[in-house]
């Protein structure tokens, strides 16, 4: 089974069970006098606004949120506020679309992501295996977010992984001791098995590539 | 935009001939005009347009291949429909399937049961067994999602109308839905609770029994009530609602859908405030002051001392009306007080006289506009008012307007608004300039010098220039709404004659769709006016023989002992009128103060020497007028509480005590009197206004209204603003919350708000002010404590606090200007 | 090689930047379609056959015919949120080929007259991500984008948008919510994007593999580039191989050549002593195919008269080592997972239809629940906002009607075995 870390509790995903906090105020639009907002968070979130035409910067959510997360390692409360206090949009609009999508973390998380697909191809490669393996290998690590993923779109190096962005693949079950060394160090991971250095499966390709480029 | 005019074509619905508007969305169109219900559950046209998510509306039409959403289809002419064929039956079956396969069935236990949308289309359309066998899902219910609502997720069908009533049209965006497909839920971000001014509507909207009403939770079942129609005068937007009533208790408000009125939407003052009814802190019987407390006494006591002091006080007797008091109660006040009294001191209104003529003017009914021009007109101008404090309901129709049909919307207000950010224009003007701004509009309006004017209003000249070329530019249909404090105060006349300035200028006089649309201070203000509850209009806006003084000359006249006695109806002057220290002498100084109430507020506890058990808006009966004219009929839902006796009867038995003997036996008798009495009521009865009202405005007899003074004005130079000095200018507000009512409805009791002090980040600064801490606001040796609010959106150099609340009100307060400091 | 041209050059080192691909004869094709009048481009477009790489085929110089006149804000989007499973074409050509891509989105958008557009790149793809944000930055530096595209006094801009994982992104007007800066529901249509797309603007929508094509159909006009492939079916392919083969990857082939050489031929069978037990021809949302249809052409109409559909053009091949019930499961957890929840059908259907599989692998269900999970599929097909419910219910429902004894088969085994572990009886 693909394992997904976000539902790792069954259908009980946090946020079902829980009343709201009468104690708290509404979350109405945050205002820029009572929400400080750190500067860098703000010159990222207001460069990615000016992309869009004007009266559209809402559509600047997903990047401001990728920079909330870059700054804060995860999507905190906090750091929502923020977002949405530069956005000029409830905190509310925020956490809908952070939640919507897998990449967004809305618990703390390591700061380390490695994401192994487990989707079709790879798991008919050994991908559950895999992920199991790596799992035990890296073990309660607190720097590391590994979750099973759904097809990441690199069947061709199946089964494979995703360590902070970088794709690599075929992993073998061997490999996995260093993969999960260099994962915790820091190191660059399996640097053999990365997808950019890989070249076309397509023997015709090769064919029309002159030698002498 | 103004309404789109549709042409009526003819489709084919199950084999039978359906004339309908085109375009009109095919599940609206069968029912209305074919008779034929296609089931929906996320379709609700009050929301907005169709999303297509809970697929149970799925019809067959004929020349398309897949089968089509009937809540998104727009009726064509000779398309050809089918509802019924086994095809369509079997996608019906199917959708109700997969909706129940997460849905609990526990209807013995749920609150909607009887009532609940899914019951009746599971019965109508579903085929009565599932095929679903595994385990359901199972969560903690019911939770809290506010102190109003509650949420029971497991029963949700994520038909997402609350999430859309919160984004698209209360457009407050706090409940959202969070995570993706099954596990979708509706949630508050980070556990805040969903408290905004019409939350509660998303209970009404909920076609299952995911989000109940705390306070209504287990009090009945839909076979154990009734529902009974009327009135809501909480406040001057008078929406229709309905009472659901068990064992002569109010249980329930629920709105009851009046395009001309409210758009089927409520606040929830108007929807919770129904607690304050049956609250053990109400008067329910008559009370007299005995050795400066009041006691309980029998009616005939309290009737007969409140005879005689009246009778005493011949000459020497004022009368104050309240805006929830009805036209009928007005109309034998002002009897009462002129006819049997010999006094014309009388007023409904708390910010000073305003000359008859531009009462008439101002309410002339070619210059009227109606609710729903807010929604298809050009542009709306809001002038003074904060529709989400003071009207509630219009709040919601202009965002409509904006949201669905290009409305222009400007704001020109001296507190920020919470329309601005919907508007293409926010004009700020300084607390109480009112006049001043009016005046450089019109100079705007006319080409002439706008500094000037501008200036003395603390306005920028080129955003008034700016307001008047998007006016012009937006269209002809153009809308005013303007607030009762705009006319009031000593520049109140001024501020009258730029409005109608402003009118005549751009043509909105005669125009269908554009006009003026004034929200009084009180709930039936309009009313009031029109039956002569004014020191300077009989009823129908007629002079009277003598003109009387007003609230503020009242209260100057009762501390100096010119007069001796007031009646206060359905008023307390320390929470209602401005300037609480003269009204403190004034009525400490008054020997007979006869007062209808329904709560003991400071000035009836400590002054009143009889006090009349007043009616709760659900036993009340008579009539009241809409802002726009209308004139609304309201029908008692239950007994009166207690001893409670109706105020008309208690105003004419008075009557007859001091010597009136016509012999008014039931109020629809003394609705007759009265609208005999009004020229421009003439052939209205309680039938032809019926249950949804009419507007006297539109009807021929309403021509007979004296047409008031002609605009275009000569306005004065406006005096200029007073120089701060370091000080900084006292606005006030009455926000949604600040009603008795509120503070005595146990579900509603957690908004009834305490003084904010409002200000801006600059003067925050400047004053040692911190955000979150007391402040002390002075001014003349008087000086009233609140929390600081530090908002980046208010203008420099004003504070701006709350009126009408029971401690620390901004009316102990004179201004203009005040000191403000921490605490 | 008239067969390959999306893929010409593709291993050479440097391509992805701008002077490699230049020397490559890159952009050339642009300054000669700015030569040409728009709605000619257009025509070209059409008469080129091309259809649309994205998974549904359709004809792409129609959906930019579909954009209206005028003088409104229009706006040309790419689809790279490539997450169908089985597919990472689109991935190989941004990474590698960058240019190629955003020389076909400046004829896309100069064809239709759009001033702005967006590349939605899912967000998984970081390292692709990047690259495409470079070559931007040089096709701005060189003068392709920007006010004055290539001397032409046209304007465009293109700005890199990356998603944050969500499958329903791929889905057009789910991108386009997701592009606003919203959850990626799908939107009711009409109105399509053409009318009312991004930001309410008429908007062409199209997938990397179908722009990156536009400079080929520039370059070798209408008429010779429909001449490659079969009839309806024109020009060349990339197809993503993947599963129980020995030389998974992206290939570039004419339409019509037969699945048996692709998969057998090109990418070499399943392992040494397996055979080929079935197969997804497009995806994993196109309903499986056994090793009797190997013979079928690879094209849109011979794949559809097999009784499936050529996708985004990813075969996914299972060997007769795989259990049909575990692939049927992983995929019904996907679509389960990936479901918006915006639809009931789709929402409940997914979850339910797991959850039966989930039954079925543990051998708590009997044969009868076969047919209702049969049943759940067709009322899901045809009755879901969107195609995401279709996409499980057709593989599911394929699965379950060409291999049900096995599924009857593993009910029994697997509720055997469940018995013996409940009465303690060992193996």
């Amino acid at each position: 089974m693909s394992d997904v870390q976000r539902f790792e509790h069954g259908s009980r995903v946090p946020g079902w069970d829980d009343a709201a906090d009468l104690t708290k105020d509404p979350a109405v639009i945050p205002d820029p006098q009572t929400t400080p907002v750190p500067a860098e968070l703000r010159t990222q979130i207001e460069a990615e606004m000016a992309r869009y035409p004007a009266g559209r910067e809402r559509a600047a959510t997903i990047p401001a949120l990728w920079a909330v997360q870059r700054h804060y390692g995860w999507c905190t409360p906090e750091g929502i506020v923020q977002a949405a206090c530069v956005l000029e949009m409830t905190p509310a609009e925020l956490i809908a679309v952070a939640t919507f999508y897998d990449m967004f973390e809305t618990r703390p998380v390591g700061r380390n992501t490695v994401y192994v697909c487990t989707n079709i191809s790879c798991s008919l490669c050994g991908a559950d295996e895999l992920l199991a393996a790596l799992r035990d290998e890296i073990g309660e690590d607190p720097d590391v977010n590994l979750r099973g993923f759904e097809c990441l779109g690199a069947c061709d190096i199946a089964p494979m992984a995703s360590v902070n962005g970088a794709y690599i693949g075929p992993i073998s079950l061997d490999e996995v001791p260093e993969l999960a060394r260099q994962i915790r160090e820091g190191a660059e991971p399996l640097p053999a098995k990365r997808l950019v250095l890989r070249p076309s499966a397509d023997p015709k390709v090769s064919a029309s590539t002159p030698e002498d480029a | 935009m103004p309404r789109p005019v549709a042409q009526m074509v003819t489709f084919t619905l199950n084999g039978q001939e359906v004339t309908a508007p085109e375009n009109a969305i095919l599940a609206d169109a069968a029912l209305e005009h074919g008779n034929v219900e296609i089931p929906v559950f996320c379709y609700e046209p009050k929301i907005g347009g169709p999303v297509g998510a809970c697929r149970m509306c799925l019809v067959e039409i004929e020349g398309i291949p897949k089968l089509q959403a009937g809540c998104s289809v727009p009726v064509k002419d000779g398309m050809v429909v089918h509802t019924d064929t086994p095809r369509v039956r079997e996608a019906q079956e199917a959708v109700l399937e997969f909706i129940l396969v997460n849905h609990p069935l526990d209807c013995p236990v749920c609150d909607k049961g009887g009532e609940c949308p899914l019951q009746d289309k599971s019965f109508g359309w579903g085929d009565g067994i599932s095929r679903f066998v595994e385990p359901k899902r199972h969560f903690e219910k019911p939770l809290a999602l506010s102190p109003l609502i509650a949420i029971d997720r497991e029963r949700c069908i994520l038909c997402y109308r609350c999430v859309r009533f919160s984004q698209e049209v209360s457009e407050d965006h706090q409940l959202v839905l969070q995570e993706r497909g099954a596990h979708a839920f509706v949630a508050t971000f980070d556990g805040h609770p969903y408290v905004a001014p019409f939350s509660g509507n998303i209970i009404e909207l909920c076609p299952v029994g995911a989000l109940t009403s705390q306070p209504y939770r287990f009090r009945a079942r839909p076979w154990d009530i009734e529902q009974s129609g009327s009135i809501c005068t909480l406040c001057p937007a008078q929406c229709n609602v309905s009472f659901t009533v068990r064992d002569d208790r109010v249980l329930r408000v629920l709105q009851r859908d009046h395009e001309g009125v409210d758009d089927g939407w409520l606040c929830d003052k108007g929807r919770f405030a129904y607690q304050a009814i049956h609250v053990d802190e109400r008067i329910t019987q008559p009370l007299l002051r005995d050795g400066g407390e009041l006691r309980p006494v029998t009616w005939e006591l309290a009737l007969e001392t409140a005879a005689a002091a009246l009778g005493r006080g011949r000459g020497r007797t004022a009368a104050l009306a309240g805006g929830a008091a009805t036209n009928e109660e007005g109309w034998l006040l002002q009897g009462l007080l002129r006819d049997s009294l010999d006094s014309a001191d009388i007023d409904s209104r708390a910010g000073g006289t305003l000359p008859l003529d531009l009462h008439q003017a101002l309410g002339a009914p070619a210059l009227q506009a109606s609710v729903p021009d807010l929604e298809f007109a050009h542009a709306v101008l809001v002038l003074g008012t904060e529709p989400v404090d003071d009207a509630p309901v219009l709040d919601l129709r202009l965002r409509k307007g904006v949201r669905r049909h290009g409305l222009q919307l400007f704001t020109a207000t001296s507190r920020p608004s919470a329309l601005d950010e919907r508007a293409v224009l926010a004009v700020r003007y300084a607390p109480g300039a009112e006049a001043a701004f009016v005046a450089a509009l019109d100079a705007a309006l006319t080409g002439a010098d706008v500094a000037g004017p501008a200036a003395a209003a603390g306005a920028d000249a080129d955003a008034v220039r700016a307001l008047a070329d998007g006016l012009r530019a937006a269209g002809e249909d153009i809308v005013v709404l303007w607030g009762e404090r705009v006319c009031s105060g000593a520049a109140g006349a001024d501020a009258a004659r730029g409005l109608l300035n402003v009118a005549a200028r751009l043509g909105l006089e005669g125009r269908d769709g554009a006009g003026l649309l004034g929200v009084p201070d009180g709930a039936n203000g309009r009313g009031l006016r029109e039956v002569g509850v004014l020191p300077n209009a009989a009823p129908g806006l007629a002079a009277p023989d003598t003109d009387g003084r007003d609230a503020a000359g009242i209260a100057a006249a009762l501390a100096a002992g010119e007069l001796t006695g007031v009646y206060l109806l359905r008023t307390d002057p320390l929470v209602d009128l401005a300037d609480t220290p003269l009204w403190e002498r004034a009525l400490e100084k008054a020997t007979t103060v006869i007062a209808h109430a329904s709560f003991l507020t400071p000035g009836i506890a400590e002054h009143a020497t009889v006090v009349f058990p007043a009616e709760s808006h659900a036993e009340k009966e008579g009539t009241v007028v809409h802002p726009d004219g209308r004139l609304q009929r309201l029908r008692p839902a239950i007994g009166r509480q207690g001893e409670t006796r109706p105020e008309w009867q208690v105003l004419a038995e008075l009557r007859r005590a001091l010597g009136n003997d016509e012999r008014l036996l039931t109020c629809s008798m003394v609705t007759a009197r009265m609208l005999e009495s009004i020229p421009f009521y003439a052939g209205l009865t309680l039938d032809t206004i019926g249950a949804d009202g009419t507007r006297w405005t539109e009807r021929p007899q309403g021509a007979a209204a004296p047409a008031g003074a002609a605009a275009p004005f000569d306005l004065p130079a406006p005096a200029p603003a007073a120089s701060p000095n370091g000080r900084l200018r006292l606005g006030t507000f009455r926000s949604i919350w600040a009603s008795p009512e509120v503070g005595a409805s146990p579900a509603l009791k957690f908004l009834h708000p305490r003084q904010r002090v409002e200000l801006a980040p600059g003067d925050a600064e400047r004053l040692g002010v911190r955000h979150g801490s007391p402040v002390t606001v002075a001014c003349d040796g008087r000086s009233v404590t609140g929390i600081a609010h530090v908002r980046a959106s208010a203008p420099e150099g004003s504070v701006f606090l709350e009126t009408a609340i029971a401690a620390d009100s901004a009316a102990e307060l004179d201004g203009p200007l005040v000191e403000v400091r921490p605490a | 090689m008239t067969d390959i041209l999306l893929f010409r050059d593709i291993d050479e080192p440097g391509l992805a930047t701008i002077d490699v691909y230049e020397r490559r004869g890159g952009y050339q094709a642009l300054r000669t379609a700015l030569k040409t009048d728009p709605a000619e481009l257009i025509e070209t477009l059409k008469g080129s056959g091309l259809r649309g790489r994205g998974g549904a085929g359709f004809p792409m110089g129609l959906k930019a015919s579909f954009i209206p006149q005028g003088d409104m804000q229009k706006y040309v989007v790419v689809n790279a949120d490539e997450s169908e499973p089985g597919t990472f074409k689109d991935r190989e050509l941004m990474q590698k080929n960058p240019h190629q891509l955003i020389e076909g989105v400046i004829i896309a958008a100069y064809a239709v007259g759009a001033t702005k557009s967006f590349i939605y790149i899912r967000g998984e793809y970081e390292e692709q991500a990047d690259i495409l944000d470079a070559a931007v930055q040089e096709a701005y530096a060189k003068g392709y984008l920007g006010e004055n595209v290539a001397g032409s006094g046209v304007e465009l801009s293109l700005h890199v948008q990356r998603g944050a994982g969500a499958y329903i992104c791929g889905e057009e007007t789910g991108l386009l919510d997701s592009l606003e800066g919203r959850r990626g529901n799908p939107r009711l249509k009409p109105p399509f994007p053409a009318n009312a797309g991004l930001f309410q603007g008429p908007t062409l929508i199209n997938n990397v593999e179908t722009l990156s094509a536009l400079p080929h159909i520039v370059e070798l006009g209408a008429e010779t580039y429909s001449a490659i492939g079969v009839a309806n079916s024109s020009g060349t392919k990339l197809i993503s191989i993947s599963g129980n083969v020995q030389r998974p990857g992206n290939y570039e082939i004419e339409l019509g050549m037969s699945s048996r050489d692709i998969i057998y031929g090109l990418a070499g069978g399943p392992p040494e002593g397996r055979e080929v037990k079935f197969w997804f021809p497009g995806g994993s949302s196109s309903p499986v195919l056994t090793a009797d249809d190997l013979d079928v052409g690879y094209d849109f109409d011979s794949i559809a008269k097999a009784g499936s559909m050529l996708g985004s053009g990813a075969i996914i091949v299972v060997d007769d080592s795989q259990s049909v019930v575990d692939v049927c499961l992983k995929l019904a957890h996907f679509y389960a997972h990936e479901s918006c929840g915006k639809c009931t059908p789709c929402r409940e259907g997914t979850n339910w239809t797991e959850k039966m599989l989930g039954r079925v692998k543990d051998g708590t269900a009997t044969p009868m629940d076969l047919d209702i999970m049969a049943s759940v599929q067709q009322r899901i097909i045809g009755n879901c906002l969107c195609v995401l419910g279709d996409a499980m219910a057709m593989p599911v429902s394929s699965m379950i009607a060409k291999f049900r004894g096995e599924f009857e088969a593993h009910i029994e085994a697997a509720r055997a075995a469940a018995d013996r572990a409940a009465v303690g009886v060992a193996g």
